[in-house]
């Protein structure tokens, strides 16, 4: 259940962490085609603002000045020959002929007459210019008599000032005859240099436009040429990370990316060579404890099979040895059982150190299983079973029964009688609770329970035991997918709690069933439920 | 073993002299008549001279080793044989039962032990009643202690033997690999599982028509075995 638990959130984890990669990668790109866009936007907008405004002065102010030209020109030449009280005829008929030069703009010309009123002659080219149409400031300026000075020639000059009327530009300008005479305005329309600049202004914007799609489209090139590269090193960096050590990149070009590449490339080369010879190492001193523990388990074979003869000669009635030698024998017999035991107890743990240790599974009651265990050592009048038959798992026997022997054992040496043994189901789990009657673990024991061959104190006599049982129960419940927990109970006296998963066949891949077996029960199944039904 | 019945012949194929001693002298004094051998070769050629009625092998020997030996031995005879292997739990007892032997036990060795697994397997060779039993092509006479299919002898270990005699006394009742390991192999409470599924195999290989589909011995998940008449 738990371990179920744990893949899902690992595998909800990495589905996470591969959206989040992916973003981030998006992110790059985004901030690249962002930069360029940008970069290419000012430069595209200054180069065409500053074209537009060169362009635009330049047009404008060579009409004007043709314009501004000819009226003056026009002024001299016509509206100079004017008497000085011309009158509305002449007036009118001299504006008409000035607006009839080639820049066609319309002409005013505002005099005073014989009797001193004021006088307008205006061509008629544009509806009618009439003095509305110049600016209050222009007039002023043209009639403003000017002081003559050093630098300042003339009282009046010639001034022009643009408008617009109905998204039309005009230029505006005025001038007074110096020596007395009428006071012209001309009225020219910009539309055609306008439109010019009208379309001018719409080609910068289109080639600005199609510049941010040009850059757009090079950071996107760039950022995939960057990206691509990125992306396999971090392909190759989890590949890696999963085990895979040959993983290699492929080195092209002399840039960044390829330096990087060259260096994880070198740097998988060197973790390959590390863990090589780091399992190498290992592949030999697990070679060396399995060859060691062979070479011990020969004689202690033979010397085994040959205490057992002495062992009877011991028992026999006729007491067939001498009773000088007896004790000898005894000790012969008592410590090749405990040589064995803790070859045994040493192979278990290299076992397990070198991950051979294999789950060979069973259907079992829990309950029957722990009072074979108890009844199998004789343990029967000093242990309370507090169990219920029908507590059924799928697990090792031979395995719990070492752990159960271990706790127990233990619990009897070190606690005291009775020991209380206990079974309770929890969701997927057996729960089995092993208290004894002790004065209980001290403290700074209790972290250390588990460690193989830890003694309290130096000054500790030896105990009975390898030293080993309590790392070996842990291990073989760590193999199941359990935990051991040491503490003292608040009444007194130490409890080991043994959590074992109900079911340990999700964790090892069920290499103990022959494989053709483990096949064929799977279509097995159905048959056989066929079978029973027609029984 | 009653006075009358003649003493078993082993034949014990170990390398070690010191083990091979040790345990001759052993076996002797549970009153058994044991012939030894250094190597496999030897074991071989002493089996075809005295023809023992069971063998002790020694898995690690220089040469052809216990497994080969184990194989050889098996596409003639089907006598017992009881491996003596160093490892309690790692592949060696799988590829041990998978070439053919009917029961391990585990270096160091106790005398005691090795005697009652020895006693165990001879018993299965012993006929018990005088019944016959038909399934399908496949009939178990009890009498003879013969198994014939589509009327051919079929070549049973004696462990092969029991454990179908076992399944066939109770068609169609699952038994547990503990109850086989009980019934058959004699072991305590704490016999290995793997015995029975290879033995299952083996015999499998014998008497169904297809062994990877088996229609006769039957897998039942989470219990163990069954002996279902054909349909």
């Amino acid at each position: 259940m738990t371990q179920e638990h744990q893949g899902g959130l690992r595998g909800w984890a990495a589905a996470r962490k591969g959206v989040w990669s992916r973003l981030r990668l998006t992110s790059l790109r985004l901030r690249l085609v962002v930069v360029f866009g940008l970069v290419a936007l000012t430069a595209a907008v200054s180069a065409s603002g500053i074209a537009y405004w060169l362009n635009r002065e330049a047009v404008l102010t060579r009409a004007q000045d043709a314009v501004l030209r000819d009226f003056e020109q026009e002024m001299q030449n016509r509206a100079g020959s004017l008497p000085e009280h011309p009158t509305q005829d002449e007036l009118q008929h001299t504006a008409g002929q000035m607006a009839n030069s080639s820049q066609r703009f319309s002409v005013l010309l505002v005099a005073e007459n014989a009797d001193g009123e004021t006088v307008y002659g205006s061509s008629g080219g544009l509806g009618g210019f009439s003095l509305t149409d110049v600016p209050e400031s222009l007039r002023k300026a043209v009639t403003k008599e000017q002081k003559v000075t050093s630098a300042n020639k003339y009282p009046y000059h010639l001034y022009w000032q643009r408008t617009v009327e109905d998204d039309t530009p005009y230029l505006v300008a005025g001038t007074r005859l110096i020596g007395g005479g009428p006071t012209g305005y001309m009225l020219k329309s910009l539309e055609p240099e306008a439109k010019d600049l009208n379309s001018l202004a719409w080609s910068l914007g289109i080639a600005t436009g199609l510049a941010l799609i040009g850059s757009a489209l090079l950071a996107q090139a760039l950022a995939t040429t960057v990206l691509k590269p990125v992306h396999r090193l971090g392909v190759a960096a989890r590949r890696l990370g999963e085990g895979k050590l040959d993983t290699r990149l492929r080195v092209s070009g002399t840039d960044e990316l390829a330096d990087l590449s060259r260096t994880f490339n070198s740097a998988a080369e060197a973790l390959e060579k590390r863990v090589a010879d780091m399992a190498g190492r290992e592949a030999a001193s697990r070679r060396f404890v399995a060859d060691m523990s062979h070479e011990l388990r020969t004689p202690l074979t033979a010397i085994t099979a040959v205490t057992e003869v002495l062992e009877e000669e011991l028992e026999s009635e006729g007491g067939g040895i001498d009773p000088m030698i007896e004790p000898a024998v005894r000790l012969v017999v008592s410590e090749t059982r405990r040589l064995n035991d803790l070859v045994e107890n040493l192979m278990e743990v290299t076992r397990f150190d070198a991950g051979t240790a294999r789950l060979v599974l069973d259907d079992v009651d829990v309950a029957d299983q722990i009072t074979a265990c108890i009844d199998a050592r004789a343990w029967l009048d000093a242990v309370e079973l507090d169990a219920e038959r029908g507590i059924h798992a799928r697990l090792d026997p031979r395995r719990l029964d070492v752990i159960l022997a271990n706790l127990i054992g233990n619990a009897l040496k070190h606690g005291g009688s009775p020991v209380r043994v206990s079974v309770t189901a929890a969701d997927d789990e057996v729960v089995i609770a092993v208290r004894d009657h002790g004065p209980g673990i001290p403290e700074d024991v209790l972290p250390h329970v588990f460690d193989r061959f830890y003694k309290a104190s130096a000054s500790r006599p030896r105990s009975e035991g390898s030293g080993l049982g309590l790392s070996i129960a842990l291990e073989n419940a760590h193999i199941h997918g359990g935990e051991i927990t040491a503490a003292n109970s608040p009444e007194g006296g130490a409890v080991f709690t043994l959590r074992l998963p109900q079911d340990a066949s999700t964790l090892a891949e069920l290499d103990s069933e022959g494989s053709g077996d483990a096949e064929g029960s799977a279509g097995d199944e159905g048959k056989g439920k066929d079978a029973k039904g027609q029984a | 073993m009653g006075q009358n019945e003649p003493v078993p012949s082993l034949l014990l194929i170990e390398d070690d002299d010191a083990i091979r001693t040790a345990l001759e002298l052993s076996l002797t004094r549970q009153g058994h008549r044991v012939a030894t051998a250094a190597s496999g070769e030897d074991g071989l050629k002493l089996l075809r001279e005295q023809r023992p009625d069971l063998i002790v092998l020694d898995v690690m020997l220089p040469g052809i080793d216990g497994f080969e030996v184990c194989r050889r031995i098996r596409r003639t005879d089907q006598l017992p044989i009881i491996l003596l292997t160093a490892r309690s739990d790692d592949i060696d007892v799988v590829v041990g039962l998978e070439s053919g032997a009917d029961d391990y036990v585990v270096k160091p060795v106790q005398g005691r032990v090795l005697d009652a697994r020895i006693r165990a397997v001879l018993r299965r060779g012993e006929r018990e009643s005088s019944d016959s039993a038909t399934f399908g092509s496949l009939v178990i006479d009890r009498s003879a202690m013969t198994v014939t299919k589509n009327g051919e002898d079929l070549q049973l270990t004696p462990t092969e033997l029991r454990l179908l005699l076992e399944l066939s006394r109770r068609p169609g009742q699952a038994l547990s690999r503990q109850q086989l390991l009980r019934l058959v192999w004699e072991h305590d409470y704490l016999g290995d599982s793997r015995l029975v599924d290879a033995c299952v195999q083996r015999l499998r290989a014998k008497v169904e028509d297809v062994p990877s589909s088996p229609t006769l011995i039957r897998t039942v998940r989470g219990v163990g075995y069954r002996l279902d008449p054909p349909q």
